[in-house]
């Protein structure tokens, strides 16, 4: 994807001449005479960096600074001063307002690419380094969203597929709980709200879920419905959660009956694919988000499964994509893709081939996650 | 974020971003509660100018919708997008909001219904 520079100077032919430069560099850049004209444009979208001079009529580069600094939407934004006068005392104050860097005007023009794609770069290394070891503390502390491997079960083959979005974790889960040899309980959320937010959040909602999996087992409850009716009253009772929501499909296989017992809340509709017609049915849920009220809804749908079935649960990040106009929502889209490809020898592979490989990634804009239940 | 008018008995946000996402939810939040608490209790969300909506957004839309219910306030939307309107139907959003594809008369027109 192409690296966005937002570029402010009240001097119209510098803006055309760098611009020039960078669009040639494969940058997107958008272009602002005034610091007013700019904070317009920054609503409109958040570039990756701003390449802003110092000197301006009516507000400064200096005031457009602090403007950002105060608005948290903008104040992570890397920027970068961009000036004529660089005496010692000036570079100073733009350091001091934590610009990244500043660039002498005098500065040909292609050194001042070279020296933004190192900036960005280096960004992008810190926050790749970050990103691991946060990642390794988690792993360390053993906290997963995703588990390492699904179970076995007789008669039933289990698979998934999980990918986050650009390095961060979000707030997809998923999770096997295995009860006895002839049950497995199959988890699939995603807990709505911001990556790292969402992601924090996902490891209270799998606790909850694992625990009232387990203790309503213990009780002789199998019922995924009436386990997520459990499962949303502790989610709405508990002040942390305050307005924290997730979806959540849950499924109990049943191996010996050759059944799957599928509940949802907010979840995306489950496809069932049968392999003797090729019939493939959407089979949407009746519950609503954890967490919105007390009474859930929740009901229950029982799905029979012949050899050669195939259930797939997925989270939004499957269904939204970038499109030219923007960023868009299809579910009907992602079903006639999986048309193509459900019923087929190895399932897994096609959609792994097909939806997470590296040519899908441009259009990707969220983590995403797929559950694959095949009767064998 | 949003522009506020005033209509029949009612007020009307409309959102003035394309793209509702995860960087404007926190800010759509704050001014639609802002504007419950300054006694606009009745807020009809215009979604004409949104063409996508992510999870987070629709997180901070449901959490506003909790807030206005404990302040005795009620949310609705309207002018949901083909796409948008599908994802709403999909995961049971519109048995949590009252979704309107035309603008109400009053509040009492099908919205307390609802």
């Amino acid at each position: 994807m192409a690296k966005k520079i937002l570029l402010v100077d009240d001097d119209r032919f510098i803006l055309q001449l760098i611009c020039r430069a960078l669009g040639a560099k494969g940058f997107s850049c958008r272009t602002a005479k005034s610091v007013h004209e700019a904070l317009g444009l920054l609503y409109d979208e958040i570039p990756d960096i701003v390449l802003s001079d110092y000197s301006m009529p009516e507000i400064d580069g200096f005031e457009f600074r602090k403007v950002l600094l105060r608005d948290k939407r903008y104040k992570n934004i890397p920027f970068v001063f961009y000036t004529s006068f660089a005496d010692e005392d000036t570079m100073q104050k733009g350091l001091e307002m934590q610009a990244v860097d500043y660039i002498d005007k005098n500065t040909p023009v292609h050194l001042v690419v070279s020296k933004l794609n190192n900036i960005l770069d280096t960004i992008r290394k810190q926050h790749e380094k970050s990103l691991f070891e946060i990642g390794a503390a988690a792993e360390a502390l053993n906290l997963r969203s995703v588990p390492l491997a699904a179970p076995t079960i007789e008669g039933f083959k289990l698979q998934f597929l999980y990918q986050t979005y650009n390095h961060y974790p979000g707030g997809d889960f998923i999770d096997f709980i295995k009860t006895d040899e002839n049950t497995v309980f199959v988890i699939l959320g995603d807990v709505m709200g911001k990556k790292w937010g969402a992601w924090f959040f996902s490891f209270n909602f799998l606790s909850y879920i694992r625990s009232a999996i387990r203790l309503c087992v213990f009780d002789g409850i199998s019922s995924p419905a009436s386990i997520l009716n459990k499962i949303n009253r502790i989610v709405c009772l508990d002040p942390v959660l305050g307005d924290v929501l997730s979806t959540l499909s849950l499924m109990m296989i049943d191996q010996s009956a050759s059944k799957v017992y599928y509940a949802g809340a907010g979840d995306l509709p489950v496809i069932h694919f049968s392999k003797a017609d090729g019939n493939i049915a959407c089979v949407q849920s009746a519950g609503l988000l954890l967490g919105i009220m007390e009474n859930g809804l929740y009901q229950e749908d029982v799905l029979e499964m012949h050899t050669g079935d195939q259930l797939i649960a997925i989270t939004d990040g499957m269904i939204d994509f970038m499109t030219e106009t923007g960023k868009t929502s299809d579910y009907t889209l992602f079903v006639r893709k999986l048309e193509r490809i459900l019923g087929q020898s190895d399932t897994y592979k096609e959609i792994k081939d097909q939806m997470f490989s590296a040519t899908e990634d441009e259009s990707v804009v969220d983590d995403r996650s797929i559950v694959i239940i095949e009767k064998i | 974020m949003i522009e506020i008018t005033g209509f029949s008995n009612y007020h009307i946000a409309t959102i003035m971003i394309a793209e509702a996402n995860m960087e404007q939810a926190d800010v759509f939040k704050h001014e639609l509660i802002t504007e419950m608490d300054s006694g606009k209790k009745q807020i009809l969300i215009s979604f004409e100018n949104v063409q996508y909506i992510d999870s987070s957004f629709l997180g901070a839309l449901v959490a506003s919708l909790k807030y206005a219910l404990t302040i005795g306030g009620d949310l609705a939307v309207y002018g949901l997008n083909e796409n948008i309107l599908n994802l709403f139907e999909m995961i049971r959003m519109d048995k949590v909001f009252k979704v309107f594809k035309t603008v109400p008369a009053s509040y009492e027109d099908g919205w307390i219904a609802g």
